[in-house]
């Protein structure tokens, strides 16, 4: 038995084309990271203030909430508190309704992805508007993100090209304005530019995510590269942000670490084009900022797995990871991949969400690269060595541990048994890789040699003891 | 008992051990030999924006006009410029989409990666983001190595923030490269950034 893991990296993995693709676009992403970290002489101290800044704000996690609401509120905006989903969707679709609005353009934030705002928004009758590129084309195909911050990676040219022609956009261009390859990625921009621009004047609210909320001031912040929380703010007077709770920092001294570390591991920048710092409603509009919970005060109070508290979303994780880049977010049965994704998941559901912790070989590259330094490696053999008890553990590799258990407490057995292992070069080829043989899948049975290593070493050993009495 | 005492009860309950906040100052970060010429050279390559050096006594007017000579409609508040729109004086935001070439003053200059702090100056931030094509005004002589050397100035200073409650860094124009990675400048906002040092 399989995780779903597994079986839908195997079914992703028959593509080698779209497999090689994906592989190399976000290893070069990751390359892109380390060119920035050699750049600067600082980078491990950064990477270890932001973790213990990070540290000291979510075991303050308490007073500082209370000291930004005291703070926002000065700068008047208006603070909700959310303790799960259900909660914050009422919240969001409550203020929205009072101020009669019927369209949204709405910038990234996964928060929302977590709680389904769309989708209950949608059901009660507000048409929501993505405004990211990627997230947009997503929304168009009826797809969920593939990764945290290139969401829409994963979609080749001329699909996006054929959603665009589908849904219209191109309708009002003259012939002329149509390159000769009508899914280059600029005009394809361009085109999702005039469309989008024309949604931000039609809506009557905006919403952000948050990439920091600062205690001491009472402010939201929010980078992008491509301008969409702005203009989601700067056009509708109704601004809504949704911020979870862990990503509240203290102070302006704290975002110089955070800013300098985001952009720098997310996608290999020295930094967002807009970092926006909003600290209050605009003139004749509203703020809103709500406060989600949703099982981040249950993580803090895990003594093993409270540390991914610190993760700032940057996705810098994902990019490194081998079984990221060879199996795609798609593979994973939560929708954060990779393996944040696979902690986060663990920590929403431990039974539903248990196939994505073989998703990992440990070789803690994300350990190496997180800008917050969350073990998430650690995090993820912890939760194997619970799977059992979680009644989550696969039958067969339960039964070979057991086995291998039984040979290894009996070391004559375990002898024996090895010194007889050459006998299976005599074993024909074609019945050594058949299905049956778990270790010959994917690959050809390996070879036994003529000697097990310990009559090997017996043999080489009494020389060795030689040498030493002559010394 | 209401959501927020629920979810601070929760997060008191559930610490088990704090942790003190770091010394920060202990953090030596990147500084450059000449700020003014990084920030040049990052400005005009990795944010792929224009700059002009304007000479002391040169016209404003003149270097905006030949920066953007199909340019139709200027829009700004700041005195000496002339436009055709005022982002004070606009009724509505959604006037700025037509915007050809907005311009607007930047306070601190980052040498590190180019960004530029605009503090919200204006009624309608909405010249700094729609327009299609932004210009910054910036100043030489406040040119900080750093981004933690550039929110010790705003944190220190009691300018910002008081009329109105919105600053953005920006470090070239609007880009995109969520189609196929192909970076593409000019997602939604601003399709291009000029940069005048004065």
């Amino acid at each position: 038995m399989s995780t779903l893991h597994a079986k839908a990296a195997e079914a992703y993995l028959r593509n080698d084309d779209i497999v090689v693709r994906h592989d190399k676009t976000f290893f070069g992403v990751r390359q892109k990271r380390d060119n920035m970290a050699q750049a600067l002489p600082e980078w491990e101290d950064l990477r270890e203030a932001a973790s213990q800044i990070k540290k000291h704000t979510v075991t303050h996690l308490a007073d500082y909430l209370e000291q930004f609401e005291q703070n926002a509120t000065r700068n008047g905006i208006h603070v909700h508190w959310a303790a799960d989903a259900k909660e914050y969707n009422d919240i969001v679709y409550d203020i929205l309704s009072d101020h009669n609005v019927k369209k949204v353009v709405k910038s990234k934030s996964m928060l929302t992805e977590e709680c389904h705002l769309n989708d209950n928004l949608e059901r009660r009758g507000i048409e929501v508007i993505e405004t990211d590129l990627g997230e947009r084309i997503l929304q168009m195909m009826h797809l969920a993100p593939s990764h945290i911050v290139m969401p829409a990676l994963h979609v080749h040219r001329e699909a996006i090209g054929d959603c665009f022609r589908k849904w219209g956009l191109m309708n009002d261009l003259r012939p002329e304005d149509i390159p000769e390859d009508p899914n280059d990625p600029t005009f394809l921009t361009y085109v999702a530019r005039l469309h989008l621009r024309k949604q931000f004047t039609e809506a009557q609210a905006g919403m952000t995510g948050a990439n920091f909320g600062i205690a001491s001031t009472g402010e939201v912040v929010v980078c992008t590269n491509e301008g969409n929380a702005d203009m989601s703010t700067s056009i509708p007077k109704l601004h809504i942000v949704s911020m979870g709770i862990e990503k509240l920092i203290p102070d302006y001294a704290s975002m110089g670490v955070f800013q300098r570390l985001l952009a720098r591991c997310g996608t290999g920048q020295e930094t967002t084009v807009y970092t926006s710092h909003f600290r209050g409603p605009r003139p004749g509009g509203e703020m809103h900022i709500v406060l989600v919970d949703n099982g981040r005060s249950q993580i803090l109070s895990d003594a093993e797995h409270w540390q991914t508290l610190k993760c700032m979303r940057c996705g810098a994780c994902m990019n490194t990871c081998p079984v990221y880049r060879r199996s795609a977010g798609y593979s994973y049965t939560y929708f954060i991949p990779g393996p944040i994704g696979i902690n986060l998941g663990m920590l929403r559901d431990n039974r539903q969400y248990s196939d994505n912790v073989s998703a990992c070989s440990l070789c803690c590259s994300c350990d190496n690269v997180c800008p917050v330094k969350v073990d998430l490696s650690t995090q993820i053999y912890r939760w194997r060595q619970q799977i059992d008890s979680l009644h989550r553990a696969d039958a067969t590799k339960k039964m070979m541990s057991r086995a291998m258990s039984f040979i290894f407490g009996h070391p004559r057995l375990y002898t024996r048994l090895v010194g007889s292992l050459h006998l299976a070069r005599w074993v024909p080829k074609c019945i050594m890789n058949c299905r049956m043989n778990p270790w010959a899948y994917g690959h050809e049975m390996m070879k036994f040699p003529p000697k097990s290593f310990h009559q090997t070493w017996k043999e080489l050993k009494p020389k060795e003891d030689e040498n030493e009495h002559k010394g | 008992m209401n959501t927020k005492d629920k979810i601070l009860g929760r997060l008191r309950q559930g610490v088990r051990e704090q942790f003190d906040m770091p010394d920060l100052s202990t953090l030596h970060p990147i500084t450059f030999p000449d700020p003014v010429a990084q920030f040049i050279q990052k400005a005009t390559t990795t944010a792929g924006a224009r700059l002009i050096e304007l000479p002391t006594g040169a016209d404003l007017n003149q270097a905006v006009h030949e920066a953007y000579p199909q340019a139709q409609i200027f829009a700004s508040n700041l005195p000496g410029i002339d436009v055709q729109l005022n982002p004070d004086t606009v009724a509505e935001a959604r006037e700025l989409t037509a915007v050809d070439v907005g311009i607007v003053q930047g306070c601190i200059g980052v040498a590190e990666n180019a960004c530029i702090w605009v503090p919200q100056a204006m009624k309608e931030k909405a010249i700094c983001f729609a327009s299609e094509n932004l210009v910054i005004l910036l100043q030489r002589q406040v040119i900080v190595n750093n981004m933690h050397e550039a929110y010790a100035r705003i944190s220190g200073s009691e300018e910002y923030f008081r009329d109105y409650k919105f600053g953005t860094f920006i470090s070239g124009p609007s880009k995109t490269a969520d189609i196929e990675s192909a970076l593409v400048y000019g997602a939604q906002a601003a399709r291009s950034l000029t940069i005048i040092l004065t």
